[in-house]
């Protein structure tokens, strides 16, 4: 373990994505600078009617100075984002906004508290070699962007405290694992669709209600958290929990309003991709026009860098398919297996990608025992 | 990280957990009915607050008008007389309470004649059992 740790605080990884975390961070920390100032312009400064400071009441800034402190936030996004200063602007404006959050106990949300720190641990990435406007055209080189990177490990802890903690206050509390608290948030759900004129068949509506139901959705949610809090370490299971985590977080967001949390852990899920670029080799056969508008399109949307794209002329004749994938262990796919590769490191895909590899493998033992003599 | 932990060790013993990453912790429900304590020919009055408003003289016997929400913004605070999910759970809310209510309470000094502010809290756990709880704040 005190060796595996070493190795940590001493690797050096190509810093790419961090950029990418870090832009990402920025946006969602501007927007929630944003959502700030815009209730400072509604309702006025805090200070003035009730409000819980968790600091001594000294420390809470005057009306102009929590002002300035949430332009301040909100310009140091807007830095972060663009890549200028991008450190120093994530930790400022990360810092600004978890001192905010002491002065006022009200406006306290975990979701907003889990998005300072994630920022604030960013920050000590190098998260401003990739993704500067600065730099513009000046990217640099994948051995110029390699650089320390301890920091992630802190990041990669703090999206698992989240998840274990959350898990465990739900495991320790009999009523949230009972699933009572599910069943009355379903009952809410029912009534709400009823309200927007939503008629949910009787029998579904009937198994959405009973207690059977929300006992067992309440033990699956605790067992989910505390899987993704462990499952996110190991490489075995790693891929595997990061598409559960996609998942469960868009059935949050549908039926929950947690501001910007369902976005920040889809964020934050950056910190446990492996940093490396292009370490997938992509050929297309360019005589398939079905696969060269899919090269155009992965091309501009392969924000992760994960593909080198080729084109390859004979690939149909020597391979038999118009697309392969060489994965990282230099084993080559196609067909099936080549889109369900694809699919497992291309964004806009990663939620197929459990049932494409399941097409892949059906259709290989379809071929193998059609094959056998 | 060690200090993260400590905060969420910490956490489980605040009553609104704060800094504990404790999710959808509660389908609790309240509803608060606030009143004014008064006393009139030496004998204790609760009056009933309406529409989250009262009004009541000075000691020169101007009459002024107070508002609860003039103090209390908050969401699930700042709504009276009706029920309310308690985001953050029962406890998180009550705790609360009792600081806008004595933060209210501190701050109406034109008001002569109340001597006490009481919300009487109706809870609803989860779905299931049912309580009264009322907190008092003495006017400073």
């Amino acid at each position: 373990m005190s060796s595996r740790g070493s190795a940590w605080l001493r690797e050096e990884r190509d810093a790419y994505v961090f950029g990418l975390l870090r832009c990402a961070l920025g946006v969602l920390l501007f927007l929630q600078a944003s959502r700030a100032l815009s209730d400072w312009w509604d309702s006025g400064y805090f200070g003035d009617y009730w409000h819980l400071p968790i600091v001594p009441a000294s420390l809470v800034p005057s009306h102009g100075v929590y002002a300035g402190l949430l332009a301040f936030e909100l310009v140091a996004a807007a830095c972060a984002i663009a890549g200028v200063w991008s450190r120093a602007a994530l930790l400022g404006s990360s810092t600004t906004g978890l001192y905010l959050l002491l002065c006022d106990r009200l406006q306290y949300h975990n979701n907003r508290y889990a998005l300072l720190l994630i920022a604030f641990l960013t920050a000590f990435t190098p998260c401003d070699r990739s993704f500067s406007a600065r730099r513009g055209a000046r990217a640099l080189s994948p051995e110029a962007r390699r650089a320390p990177t301890w920091a992630r490990r802190l990041v990669q802890a703090q999206v698992s405290l989240i998840y274990g903690a959350s898990a465990l206050g739900k495991l320790a509390d009999p009523d949230w694992r009972g699933g009572q608290v599910l069943a009355i948030r379903y009952l809410h759900t029912l009534s709400y669709l009823a309200s927007q004129g939503v008629r949910v068949p009787r029998w579904l509506a009937d198994v959405y209600t009973s207690p059977w139901y929300a006992s067992a959705t309440a033990k699956g949610a605790i067992s989910l958290e505390l899987f993704l809090a462990l499952g996110l370490w190991q490489p075995r299971t790693r891929r595997f929990a990061l598409w559960l985590g996609v998942l469960f977080h868009f059935g949050i967001e549908l039926s929950a309003r947690v501001e910007l949390f369902s976005w920040l852990m889809w964020t934050a899920y950056l910190a446990f991709v492996t940093p490396e670029c292009r370490e997938r080799l992509l050929e297309v056969d360019p005589r398939s026009r079905v696969a060269r508008l899919a090269t155009v399109v992965l091309r501009r949307l392969d924000i992760l860098a994960r593909f080198d794209v080729h084109e390859n002329a004979d690939l149909l004749t020597s391979a038999g398919s118009i697309v392969r994938v060489t994965d990282r262990s230099g084993h080559a796919h196609t067909g099936w297996a080549a889109y369900a590769q694809i699919a497992s490191a291309f964004p806009p895909l990663f939620a197929a990608w459990p049932l494409l590899a399941m097409l892949a493998t059906f259709r290989e033992r379809r071929q193998r025992s059609a094959a056998a003599p | 990280m060690l200090g993260q932990i400590a905060l969420i060790a910490f956490a489980q013993r605040a009553p609104d957990h704060v800094f504990g990453f404790q999710m959808f912790n509660a389908s609790s429900e309240l509803k608060i009915t606030l009143y004014r304590q008064i006393h009139m020919y030496g004998k204790p009055y609760r009056l009933s607050v309406q529409h989250a408003a009262w009004q009541a003289r000075d000691k020169n016997k101007v009459t002024h008008a107070f508002r609860w929400n003039d103090r209390v913004h908050d969401g699930v605070l700042g709504q009276l007389d009706t029920f309310v999910h308690a985001s953050y759970g029962l406890d998180a809310q009550l705790f609360r309470l009792q600081f806008a209510l004595n933060d209210v309470a501190a701050h109406i000094p034109d008001d002569a004649e109340t001597d006490a502010l009481v919300a009487v809290v109706e809870t609803v756990k989860n779905g299931r059992e049912r309580a009264t709880v009322e907190l008092t704040a003495e006017r400073p």
